[in-house]
């Protein structure tokens, strides 16, 4: 099982993402590699898993794959539920986006199957 | 204002958009009767709060995007009060949204809205009817975790309507009687009338089957 660190390293690896945090369901920041996270992205996560749970039993949609706030500077920002954990992710400007997310996916599906969690 | 978010509609994926005012509720939608208006008028608020937390963080906020497993919800703030958010299939074409939603808010801005603003659509009339108790009220913890994997599976046979016409089905069948497994074949017979296809009603039983199984044994 990887640990946080180890899991964010590899996430920020991936083309096209400019950095990432991982985040409990707390709000403590188990790893990340963006400036002063605490202030601008941890919050707004915490946030929004409250918020994107709501909207999904509202409307009756079953699981919540991610979100993303976009922007005019297309730094958009992504929130990735994995299980007690979440991951942002702050996309690079000029980049292709399919790919990020796939690779993200992917990476997200491998240390979540059959396991409590990413971090240890 | 109707036609505005008519155009909407003709995107290929996306199912419908509706409009909220935090103070006024639902303004207008077009999207199917299934989405009932008390139900979007909370997603509506719930929608307008998210915004507002991602715009206290990024000032030149433009959308922000749900992605679910069925479906994808696109929200953009018009104004302070006012939110347009789009429900579409997992294959839209977001790039195409985005710039309708940049016509539509032209048009905002020019008061195109209010001259239509005494058009009520169905779904905003429904809003004025008495809701019934929700039905997850009244069922069981253990039958409510039955009906979540039921709905899941049946996500795998109708695509991005089945959530809603799952809520639906169960509605009517707690209206009908004691919500309790004894009736669940009752149930199961009132998806299959909404499946309306025999292959898919065959594979539903199929995805279906071990679960109804294990919830049986205990």
């Amino acid at each position: 099982m990887a640990t946080a660190k180890d899991f964010v390293g590899r996430i920020n690896q991936i083309d096209g993402v400019a950095g990432c945090l991982l985040v409990k369901d707390d709000g403590l920041v188990l790893g990340q590699t963006l400036d002063d996270p605490e202030e601008v992205y941890s919050t707004l996560m915490q946030i929004s898993s409250g918020l994107s749970e709501n909207i999904m039993s509202s409307i009756g949609f079953s699981y919540c794959q991610y979100l993303s706030f976009n922007r005019v500077n297309l730094q958009n920002f992504y929130v990735f539920p994995i299980d007690k954990y979440w991951l942002g992710i702050v996309q690079q400007e000029n980049c292709s986006v399919a790919f990020m997310l796939e690779r993200v996916s992917q990476l997200i599906g491998r240390v979540s199957t059959g396991g409590p969690g990413p971090v240890s | 204002m109707i036609h505005l978010i008519d155009e909407l509609k003709v995107i290929p994926g996306v199912i419908g958009a509706c409009i909220v005012d935090s103070q006024e509720g639902l303004k207008v939608t077009n999207l199917p009767a299934i989405f009932k208006a008390e139900r979007l008028t909370l997603v509506g608020k719930h929608l307008q709060k998210l915004y507002s937390a991602g715009r206290m963080s990024f000032d030149d906020l433009t959308d922000i995007t749900l992605n679910y497993d069925e479906s994808v919800v696109v929200a953009r703030a018009l104004e302070q009060n006012t939110l347009i958010f789009a429900i579409c299939d997992p294959t839209f074409n977001h790039n195409l949204l985005t710039m309708s939603f940049n016509l539509l808010d032209e048009e905002f801005k020019l008061g195109n809205f209010a001259k239509a603003a005494t058009v009520a659509p169905s779904a905003v009339e429904e809003k004025l009817t008495v809701a019934a108790q929700p039905a997850e009220k009244l069922i069981s913890g253990a039958l409510q975790d039955l009906f979540a994997a039921m709905k899941e599976e049946l996500g795998k046979v109708l695509g991005p309507m089945a959530g809603f016409i799952f809520d639906e089905v169960v509605e009517g069948w707690v209206e009908q009687g004691h919500p309790d497994f004894s009736r669940i074949e009752e149930l199961v017979e009132q998806l299959n009338q909404e499946i309306a296809d025999q292959d898919k009603i065959d594979k539903y039983r199929q995805l279906i089957s071990s679960t109804l199984k294990n919830f049986q044994k205990g």
